[in-house]
C-alpha cells in the first residue's frame, strides 16, 4: 500500500502547482460531492502457461499435456462516490463487480486427447480509491472537461459457488472525459452528466497460475451526478 | 489371534496384489477384511518399529550401506509436514523378512525366480481387528544393488526402492501416475512417473525415484495426517461415465496448475465414483484415463475394469474448497 499512497500524493501534488486549474463549470460551483453508477467492462487477463510434467528416469520432464489460463474479458457494474478536494482534483472510493469466465485451454495431450477448453465462472469484487484530476484543458463544447486518474484497491474473487475466494490488490491508471447534461450552479443537484473512461488495471495476486502482475484493460461509462 | 498373511505389494518390475483397493478414497491406499468390514490398513501406532535383518548385503551393497540407505528413505517419508507418521529402528535381527512373527524386518532374499521383482513387502494382519501386525520387505539380491549418492549404471538405487516399499508398509497400494512403453524383451520401460508409487521402477542407474511427489505426500498424509492436514487441504468427488453407464476402474488425475501438481485416483465403484483427497485449495484440471501404462492387477482386481475409453478432461475447472469437496464432478468419456 506505500506505493498506492505514494501515487496519491503525488497526484496531489501535482495538481495544486496547476495554477490555471479549471473544473467543468468555470468560476461557478461544481458541486462537493459526485456520486456515480454505471458499466464496465474489464479485458482479458492472460494468467500464464503452465505444463502438468511427470519425472524421467534422469529427472528430466515428460509433459503429460499444456495448460493456457486466462480471464475472459467480463461486463460489470460500477458505483463511486467522489469528493472535491480543489476545483482540479477529487478523491474517489469506488467499487465494481463482474463475473469473468476462467478459461484454461488444455493441448498437447500425451494421449492425443482432444483439445479442451475448461471454464468457471467466477466473481470478481474490486474495492478502492482513485484521484481524479481534472485537466486544464477545455474542448471547444464546454461542458466536456478531460481528465486523468490514478487509484487502486483490493480485490476479491470468489470462485464458483462462493466455495474459495482469492483475494489480491489492483493498480489502475487512465483518463477519460466528462460531459454534463445539465449544471445547475444553485441547486441542491448541482450537475448531471456522463463520465466515459478508459483505464489500464494491473492486478497482483487474486486467481493467477503464476507469480506475475497481470494487466487488464478496463472501459468504463457512468452517469454521475454532483451535489 | 486369529491372523492372515497378506501378500499385497511388489515394487518396481512388477507387482502382484491380492487385498482390495480402499473404495472411494484418493490414490489407493489397501483395505482389507476384517470381522465382516473392509478396514483401511494402516499401523494403529507409531512409531512404527522395524528391523534390520542380518542378511541385508548384496551384490553392491554392504550391511552398513543397507542400514544408511533404508534410514534415508524412512526419514524421506517422515519429513512429509502434513503427516504424522514416523518409524524408529527397533535394531538388528537374525530373522528374515516374510516370516509371521510380529517383526517388521527388512532385508535380502535371494529369489532369482523373480526376476521382475526388485522388492516386495508383505503384512501380517489381524482378521479380528483388521489391525496391522508387521509388515516386512525383502530386496532381491539377485539383482545387483547401488547406494551411490549419484547412482551407478545398470545398478538399481537401493534407496528408490525402500522408498516405494516403505510406503506400501506404511499403507499405502499403487499410484498410476506413470507412462510407460512397452520393451521388446517384454515388460515395460518407464517414460515419466510423478508418484514413487507407481507399480513400475524407474531403469537401473537412476536416482529419481528418491523424491516424493505430490500424490506420494497426499497418500501418506491421508492415511497418517497431521493436525492442521484436513483443515488446510481439500477433496474433489465425482463420477466417471461412458455412454451414460458408470466407468469401472478409471485413473482420474487432478492437475493444480498453480502449484504444478498431480494427484490420482481411481472410480473404484459400481457407480463409477471416485474421490481424491489432500489436495491443494484451488482450481484444477481434471483428467481421466484407462489404466494402460502397468498392469490393471498391480492397481487391484481387474475384474471389471473398463479400459475401452479414450483420455478425457472435465470441460469444468473445477475448484478444491479448503477443508472441503468441489462438489460432484462428472466426466464424459467415449470408446476408443
Amino acid at each position: 500500500m506505500r506505493r498506492f499512497s505514494a501515487a496519491v500524493a503525488l497526484w496531489g501534488v501535482v495538481a495544486l502547482h496547476v495554477p490555471a486549474a479549471r473544473a467543468q463549470s468555470t468560476g461557478a460551483d461544481p458541486g462537493r460531492i459526485e456520486l456515480s453508477a454505471g458499466a464496465l467492462w474489464v479485458g482479458h487477463q492472460a494468467l500464464g502457461s503452465t505444463a502438468a510434467n511427470e519425472t524421467t528416469s534422469t529427472g528430466t520432464s515428460l509433459r503429460l499435456f499444456s495448460t493456457s489460463s486466462d480471464l475472459a474479458g467480463a461486463a460489470g457494474f460500477e458505483g463511486r462516490v467522489g469528493v472535491r478536494l480543489s476545483h482540479a482534483l477529487v478523491a474517489t472510493a469506488e467499487a465494481s463487480y463482474s463475473k469473468p469466465q476462467l478459461r484454461v485451454s488444455i493441448t498437447n495431450d500425451i494421449e492425443n486427447s482432444t483439445a479442451v477448453t475448461a471454464l468457471e465462472t467466477m466473481q470478481q469484487f474490486m474495492i478502492g480509491g482513485a484521484v481524479v484530476w481534472y485537466l486544464p484543458y477545455r474542448f471547444s463544447a464546454s461542458r466536456v472537461a478531460p481528465f486523468v486518474t490514478a487509484g487502486g484497491g483490493t480485490l476479491r474473487q470468489l470462485h464458483e459457488a462462493a466455495t474459495l475466494v482469492a483475494t489480491g490488490r489492483y493498480y489502475q491508471f487512465g483518463g477519460g472525459v466528462t460531459h454534463l447534461f445539465a449544471s445547475r450552479p444553485n441547486r441542491r443537484l448541482k450537475g448531471l452528466g456522463l463520465r466515459a473512461e478508459a483505464r489500464a488495471i494491473v492486478r497482483q495476486q487474486g486467481v493467477a497460475f503464476d507469480t506475475r502482475a497481470h494487466l487488464a484493460p478496463t472501459l468504463a461509462a457512468a452517469i454521475f451526478a454532483r451535489f | 489371534m486369529n491372523r492372515r498373511h497378506l501378500h499385497v505389494a511388489c515394487a518396481a518390475l512388477l507387482a502382484l496384489m491380492c487385498a482390495q483397493p480402499q473404495p472411494a478414497l484418493a490414490y489407493l491406499k489397501f483395505g482389507v477384511p476384517a470381522n465382516g468390514r473392509q478396514v483401511t490398513l494402516k499401523w494403529a501406532q507409531t512409531p512404527v518399529r522395524y528391523f534390520i535383518s542380518t542378511q541385508s548385503a548384496a551384490a553392491g551393497v554392504n550391511a552398513s550401506e543397507f542400514q544408511a540407505a533404508v534410514a534415508r528413505a524412512f526419514a524421506t517419508w517422515e519429513a512429509v509436514p502434513s503427516s504424522s507418521i514416523s518409524y524408529q529402528l527397533a535394531g538388528i535381527t537374525a530373522a528374515t523378512p516374510g516370516r509371521d512373527d510380529g517383526l517388521s524386518v527388512l532385508g535380502f532374499l535371494n529369489r532369482p525366480d523373480l526376476d521382475r521383482v526388485l522388492a516386495s513387502t508383505s503384512f501380517l494382519v489381524d482378521r479380528v481387528t483388521g489391525a496391522l501386525v508387521e509388515s516386512d520387505i525383502f530386496f532381491n539380491a539377485s539383482f545387483i544393488w547401488s547406494v551411490d549418492s549419484a547412482g551407478a549404471a545398470n545398478r538399481f538405487d537401493l534407496e528408490s526402492i525402500a522408498l516405494h516399499e516403505i510406503g506400501h508398509l506404511s499403507g499405502l497400494g499403487h499410484s498410476a501416475l506413470g507412462e510407460t512403453e512397452l520393451r521388446e524383451g517384454g515388460g515395460r520401460r518407464v517414460l515419466g512417473a510423478e508418484a514413487v508409487m507407481f507399480p513400475i521402477a524407474f531403469a537401473a542407474g537412476s536416482i529419481a525415484g528418491r523424491t516424493l511427489k505430490a500424490d506420494d505426500i497426499a497418500g501418506i498424509s491421508d492415511l497418517y495426517p497431521a493436525a492442521d492436514f484436513e483443515g488446510s487441504t481439500g477433496s474433489m468427488s465425482g463420477t466417471v461415465t461412458k455412454n451414460g453407464q458408470p466407468v469401472f476402474g478409471a485413473h482420474v488425475v487432478a492437475f493444480d496448475p498453480a502449484k504444478g501438481s498431480l494427484v490420482g485416483s481411481f472410480t473404484l465403484n459400481a457407480q463409477g465414483q471416485f474421490s481424491i483427497n489432500g489436495l491443494s485449495p484451488g482450481p484444477h484440471i481434471v483428467r481421466v484415463e484407462p489404466i494402460d501404462d502397468a498392469e490393471v492387477d498391480s492397481f487391484f482386481d481387474a475384474n471389471g475394469v473398463d479400459t475401452d475409453f479414450r483420455v478425457a478432461f472435465s470441460d469444468r475447472v473445477v475448484v478444491v474448497p479448503r477443508g472441503g469437496d468441489s462438489g460432484p464432478v462428472t466426466v464424459t468419456v467415449v470408446r476408443k
